[in-house]
């Protein structure tokens, strides 16, 4: 058997990912156990570790590897099931537990899985204990306890239920109920089926369900909810006369919204709608996003006298900063909403009811509600670039851009954004691949597409003189 | 961390060894793939089924055979922490292309380890096992891509197998039994079903202790004195203690006489089969009392060599309605075919609760004979020469020899059997004679014999 490991990181944005029986194997879930389980051993004499999956083929695998390698160091095993990741994240705060592990790819392919790791309050693991723990991992210096020290394993099924009264006890039930909302509910065959449909019915609504059995070869959709797969949603929407859809990713931490008229809502806009609703409610306070989110978050939450701290691209981070700063919420513009009363982490089970909550408050259509969210265009596209010119481009832009009329604002989070009179553009380089990710936001189409243009054509020109 | 995997760990009938030292989850992950592999494509199958012992190691161990399973494309019913007979049974129940128990059944608890049966509890034969082993040492699995990865299925083994006990077992007199789990897997099984088919149960050692700090897990007389006075305190029908695992079961009768499986095992082919015509097995090592006591009554006993994997393979051959192993280990065939030691007990509780005497009663109704037991040192690389030769000429020089496992010699008045030690470099003489004048005789003679040919083996080199 061949090890593919070469690469000195483990850990990914989110969590170990691979694909099935090559990159991500039982060896490797085996030693990540007990580097896992050696550096929880450092502190807590009996850790308790709960551990939960998605829906993928693979998952029992993976789980009886992990489980393994924690036991072999000494933790304790609560197995809590086929669960969605906030589901897992909440029953570690909640119980109690030292760490959560999760398996899961997301919303990647079938033939993907991975291993997501959390804190005991439930967040995700900061890079610094990834990086601890992936350190024992090739140290190979595992505390292994001896014959009598072994850890127990054993299983609890009352995650789920935990949960949705959880999520219940946070929103305004008996007004929800009396909406009667008809949803169609798309969960991908994902963990979200365990709770989703579940959740609406508690809330009284009727629920239309597409793709609701967990199934791991994803035989409905691609698991990620983008437009192009969740065109059976929003034609499900319009033609059932739905108050709304929702479709989830993989392990139902994203939720993505369709309105009654079967009209995909990108989740900026989601994400803005949600943070107008509760910085009313809060009167302001702070919210927090990557500086990936479009403008339209900004204005609805100054509308309401709070403000915006933003990040870099990632959710772990995201809930990081939101915990630092007592935010009142925050989310990513991929449907990932993290709200910050219930857990520190992105939750689409909380993002429904919220949803609902809203449209019981506001009694108008979702659309409606959306077209009130300010507008932008917004354009990605990618600008090729060697990595090792990468860090020399982004400085030689500041420069060149320092004293360029156009640019009123240089925010360096997370690459370079440049703020300009009405619009952005970011230029990320990706972590992975010899590019720059290229974001732009204006009012119109057409300034965008110019904005681009002009970028491209400058760190081209710059890149020819390195 | 990555030392090489000792061949030793693989031997006859299980795998074991000492955990963290000649064992590990890495080393049972592999076990797992060759396992998984071996089910695949030796076996044509699909499915295993596996549980594990009490043992603090065991749920470590367990899990990481099954991610090796798994990643060959095998499915997995895991049965969790249980006694042998409950994941047997299951296992039996869900039909299994194998079965897989982790365990070092009687060993102190440091020791783990795992055994294979087939589905119908037929135990899986040392070739079979050495395949695996093979697989195992030369690292040669076959990892399945991810949309064929085996499925784990949680199954319950404690409702169907309890059930079935109480279907089967319905008391007419309250009996009074001491039960001795030694703290390790009985105490999962037996105290429940005991209570549930009625018997008076006085509990030693019955709480869950994976440890064994209570008493070691071999259940030999020795062991047993915690039993034996609780029986006489509350003037038991009979006692029992299981081993580590729950495969060999100890019967205490009455007066607090510590039973040997041939005792144990007349009485049940006296008294305790439904049918007076049919097989009933033993090894070449079982008393001779075990032919004199039952032959008479119309069986037929057929004599295999040493080894439950035989007994259990036989048993389902001949269709046999008892098989006696003389290191502890019954089956009763009515039943199931592997050997969970719960049937035991209850099988001696049923005959106590038809026939109106004394458990005591009954084991003197067959005489003991004197027993003697030696071992010879012999080189491992000359001891099955030795034992070879001994064959040919014995056999020429005595009419009844037995050399099926060894060489066996009977007499009217006695016998003897000389076999290699398949761990050691040991030769051992087990000798059974009606007077201990006679057993000396017989004894040293072939101890005599068994010593010049070693020496001429070794002269020979």
């Amino acid at each position: 058997m061949k090890e593919y490991i070469a690469m000195t990181r483990l850990f990914g944005t989110n969590g170990i990912r691979g694909v099935v029986n090559q990159d991500m194997n039982s060896t490797l879930a085996l030693e990540m156990g007990q580097a896992w389980g050696t550096y929880l051993k450092k502190t807590i004499p009996r850790p308790k570790c709960a551990i939960g999956t998605d829906a993928r083929l693979s998952n029992q695998m993976l789980k009886s590897a992990i489980t393994a390698g924690f036991l072999s160091t000494g933790c304790d095993v609560i197995d809590v099931g086929l669960v969605p990741t906030p589901t897992l994240q909440y029953t570690v705060k909640e119980k109690q537990f030292d760490a959560g592990i999760i398996i899961t790819a997301s919303h990647n392919p079938p033939q993907f899985n991975g291993i997501k790791g959390t804190a005991d309050d439930g967040t995700e693991l900061t890079k610094n204990v990834e990086e601890a723990i992936e350190q024992i991992y090739f140290s190979k210096l595992f505390a292994l306890s001896d014959w009598n020290d072994v850890g127990s394993y054993s299983t609890w099924d009352g995650a789920i239920e935990l949960y949705i009264k959880g999520v219940l006890s946070r929103v305004d039930v008996t007004s929800i109920k009396k909406q009667q909302s008809h949803v169609v509910l798309d969960c991908g065959n994902g963990a979200g089926s365990l709770v989703a449909p579940l959740l609406l019915k508690k809330l009284g609504c009727v629920v239309t369900e597409l793709n609701c059995e967990p199934d791991g070869t994803f035989p409905g959709r691609h698991s990620e909810p983008v437009p192009e797969n969740l065109t059976l949603l929003m034609k499900k929407v319009s033609e059932t006369h739905a108050s709304f859809g929702v479709g989830l990713d993989g392990d139902a931490d994203r939720a993505i919204f369709v309105d009654e008229n079967g009209s995909y809502i990108w989740g900026d806009k989601s994400l803005s709608l949600v943070g107008k609703y509760i910085t009313q409610k809060t009167k302001g306070g702070i919210t927090v996003t990557p500086v990936t989110t479009s403008t339209c978050f900004e204005d609805v939450v100054r509308q309401n006298k709070g403000s915006v701290v933003y990040t870099k691209v990632g959710s772990p981070i995201v809930a990081g900063v939101m915990k630092k700063n007592h935010a009142v919420f925050g989310g990513e513009e991929n449907g990932g909403l993290i709200f910050p009363k219930f857990q520190f982490c992105r939750d689409s089970a909380m993002a429904l009811a919220t949803l609902l909550e809203i449209l019981a408050t506001e009694k108008r259509p979702l659309s409606e509600l959306i077209a009130e969210i300010p507008s932008y265009e917004m354009l990605k596209t990618k600008i090729a670039c060697p990595n090792e010119k990468k860090e020399r481009i982004v400085n030689q832009l500041v420069e060149e851009m320092k004293n360029h009329q156009e640019i009123t604002d240089i925010d360096r989070t997370d690459g370079l954004k440049l703020y300009m009179k009405d619009g952005w553009v970011l230029m990320r380089p990706s972590g992975t691949e010899p590019i720059f990710r290229v974001y732009v936001e204006a009012k119109e189409k057409h300034q965008a597409e110019r904005v681009a243009l002009f970028y491209k054509n400058l760190v081209e020109s710059l890149m020819q003189r390195a | 961390m990555k030392q090489p995997i000792s061949k030793l760990i693989f031997r006859a009938y299980d795998i074991r060894g000492l955990y963290n030292k000649d064992i590990s989850p890495e080393i049972f992950y592999k076990i797992g793939l060759a396992a998984g592999t071996y089910v695949k494509h030796t076996m044509q199958g699909k499915q295993i089924s596996v549980g594990g012992d009490i043992r603090q190691s065991s749920q470590s161990l367990a899990h990481a055979f099954i991610a090796g399973v798994t990643a060959t494309g095998v499915h997995i019913h895991h049965t969790g922490t249980t006694s042998f007979g409950q994941t047997l049974f299951t296992g039996g129940k869900l039909k299994a292309d194998l079965i897989a128990f982790v365990t070092a059944s009687h060993l102190p608890p440091e020791w783990n380890g795992i055994k294979f049966y087939y589905g119908d509890g037929v135990g899986f034969p040392e070739e079979n096992l050495m395949a695996i082993r093979d697989l195992v040492l030369r690292d040669s699995f076959e990892l399945t891509s991810w949309d064929h990865i085996g499925q784990v299925t949680p199954v319950d083994a404690k409702k169907g197998y309890k059930e079935f006990f109480t279907s089967q077992f319905k008391f007419k007199k309250k009996l009074t039994v001491a039960l001795d789990c030694g703290g390790a897997s009985m105490t999962l099984s037996a105290p429940e079903i005991f209570t549930s088919v009625g018997l008076h149960m006085i509990p030693v050692y019955c709480d869950p202790d994976p440890s064994f700090s209570k008493r070691p897990s071999d259940p030999k007389p020795k062991n047993l004195t915690t039993l034996v006075s609780a029986m006489k305190d509350n003037a038991c029908d009979f006692g029992v203690a299981f081993d580590g695992d729950g495969d060999r079961a100890v019967i205490v009768d009455n007066t607090g006489q510590i039973l040997s499986a041939d005792q144990t095992g007349i009485v049940i082919g006296r008294y305790g089969l439904k049918k007076n015509k049919g097989t009933i097995i033993v090894n070449v090592e079982c008393s001779k009392s075990v032919k004199e006591q039952l032959e008479p009554l119309g069986y037929q006993i057929k004599q295999i060599q040493v080894g439950h994997t035989f007994l259990t393979l036989e048993a389902k051959q001949t269709k046999a309605l008892l098989g006696i192993e003389s290191s502890g280990h019954l089956i009763i065939p009515e039943y199931f075919l592997f050997d969970d030691a719960l049937v035991v007990p209850l099988k001696i509780a049923q005959i106590l609760d038809n026939i109106k005497r004394p458990l005591h009663d009954l084991v003197m109704e067959s005489p003991s004979y004197p027993t003697r037991k030696e071992e010879l040192e012999c080189a491992d690389d000359i001891k099955f020469d030795v034992i070879e030769r001994l064959k040919q000429d014995l056999s020429k020089e005595f009419e009844q020899v037995n050399t099926m496992d060894g060489v066996r010699i009977d007499f009217k008045e006695g016998w003897v059997l000389i076999r290699a030690s398949n761990t050691s470099p040991i030769i051992r003489l087990t000798a059974e004679a009606d007077t201990t004048a006679i057993l000396q005789d017989l004894s040293t003679r072939f101890m005599k014999k068994t010593q010049e040919m070693i020496q001429q083996k070794k002269t020979a080199l």
